[in-house]
């Protein structure tokens, strides 16, 4: 099997039996948005919106340079937002102009606590 | 969001505004909700389901089965309804596997292609069973990285390893340590550990 | 024949059942992992494809095929799971520990070959 072949063959997640550095038990607390989102991906699951494998796939087609430099829920809301362009759900510039609108909503916040 | 140390720091509005991702997220639950595709009280919701699921839930399953013979039995015939009875709800579509750990085999559970997880009884994995040198290297070299949590499994020991990959969680079982005779279910309970349920450790005294 | 009649007849009674109620595979069956390399989306991990092992469990209820599931196939055709023991020796030849380690996964039935 060939690079180019193998890049589309075995999916960036697929990495039972590599090699790797020692277990490092590390572990931290959600933070609030983490768990919005892991709240999130289980009320899409619930109404198939997004189901759990269509997560999965959405998470893996991000491709090996974006899951391994973001973090883990990092990776799930970009999926999130990738498949429901796909789904037509939302569109990108609808999901643009929303992100404007919540930072300009912390920006003007942020602004009166100062 | 609160801001901190409001006046040491020019990089203030980074402490207060949300990160790109964390806009996304608001963004993506606003828009959904705009939609009425979602609700918010079904979030709120979701986030207490996520907060009540803890190891002491997989600990009271444990100590449980350490107990009652009857309970044990049943629990390795069916987890989920098993754990049904102890008012453990799942709340997905999955079922649960609960492998017994005894004096021959021991057993424990990685989720090679993402992370899988009896998240029902156990709450959100650690982060590093999520990480790539656990599921990478488990599947391969076990014993290795069961001596890198401290455990040492005699070579008379059956090691078995579940990759957790499609539509069951796996529990491990572990074993009751000796001289507990005397302990009540919940003293037996405080003993089980998370690690020792994912299989990476056994329960000590 | 009267109703009577055909509910005395009970010695040969027998309900059939259907093709998709009995498992193409059964517990103790020596199966091979396909190689095979589906793109896009898969649950067969690469380490386990053309490995020897046994069906240690067949999983019930039957499920959607999870390749189809990951493009938004929630409803469909159903097939099973099932939990298949593979040796590590047979996983990774230089396997240095007891040959009896073993490693179980959950395998969707087109994936399984018999032997």
């Amino acid at each position: 099997m060939n690079h180019s072949e193998d890049l589309l063959k075995r999916l960036p997640n697929d990495i039972g039996g590599l090699p790797s550095d020692r277990v490092q038990q590390t572990d931290h607390e959600l933070l609030p948005w983490e768990k919005r989102c892991h709240a999130l991906a289980d009320v899409l699951d619930f109404h198939k919106i997004i189901n759990t494998e269509e997560k999965r796939r959405g998470v893996e087609s991000l491709g090996s340079e974006m899951m391994s430099n973001l973090t883990y829920y990092e990776r799930w809301i970009a999926a999130f937002s990738l498949i429901l362009f796909e789904k037509q759900i939302l569109t990108p510039d609808e999901l643009a102009q929303k992100m404007a609108e919540v930072e300009a909503r912390y920006a003007h916040d942020s602004h009166k606590d100062s | 969001m609160e801001a901190h140390d409001h006046d040491h720091h020019p990089m203030l509005t980074d402490e207060v505004m949300p990160g790109y991702y964390e806009i996304m997220e608001i963004a993506v639950r606003e828009l959904l909700i705009e939609k009425t595709l979602i609700n918010p009280s079904e979030i709120r919701r979701q986030i207490e389901v996520l907060d009540s699921r803890t190891p002491a839930l997989g600990a009271k399953v444990v100590a449980r089965a350490w107990v009652d013979p009857g309970f044990r039995a049943r629990l390795l015939a069916n987890g989920r309804t098993a754990c049904e009875e102890l008012g453990i709800s799942f709340y997905d579509d999955t079922q649960l596997i609960v492998l017994e750990n005894t004096d021959k085999v021991h057993n424990l559970i990685v989720c090679t292609l993402c992370s899988c997880y009896p998240r029902s009884v156990l709450g959100l994995p650690p982060d590093w069973y999520k990480a790539k040198p656990y599921r990478a290297r488990v599947v391969k070299e076990p014993r290795a990285v069961l001596e890198e949590f401290g455990t040492h499994i005699p070579d008379d020991v059956e090691i078995c390893v579940s990759d957790s990959t499609a539509m069951i969680r796996y529990l491990v079982l572990p074993q009751r340590p000796a001289g507990t005779d005397d302990l009540s279910e919940e003293q037996l309970a405080a003993l089980v550990t998370r690690d020792a349920m994912i299989g990476v450790v056994r329960v000590e005294i | 024949m009267s109703v009577a009649d055909s509910a005395h007849a009970s010695s040969g009674l027998r309900a059939v059942k259907a093709l998709c109620e009995e498992s193409d595979f059964k517990v103790g069956d020596r199966v091979r992992i396909a190689m095979r390399f589906p793109i896009g989306h898969y649950r067969v991990p690469t380490y386990v494809r053309g490995k020897q092992g046994v069906v240690k469990m067949i999983l019930n209820p039957m499920a959607i095929n999870n390749e189809e599931e990951g493009y938004g196939r929630n409803a469909g055709i159903k097939g099973r799971y099932y939990r298949v023991g593979i040796l590590l020796s047979e996983l990774w030849p230089g396997y240095t520990g007891p040959p009896q380690d073993q490693l179980v996964i959950e395998v969707f039935e087109t994936w399984l070959e018999r032997i």
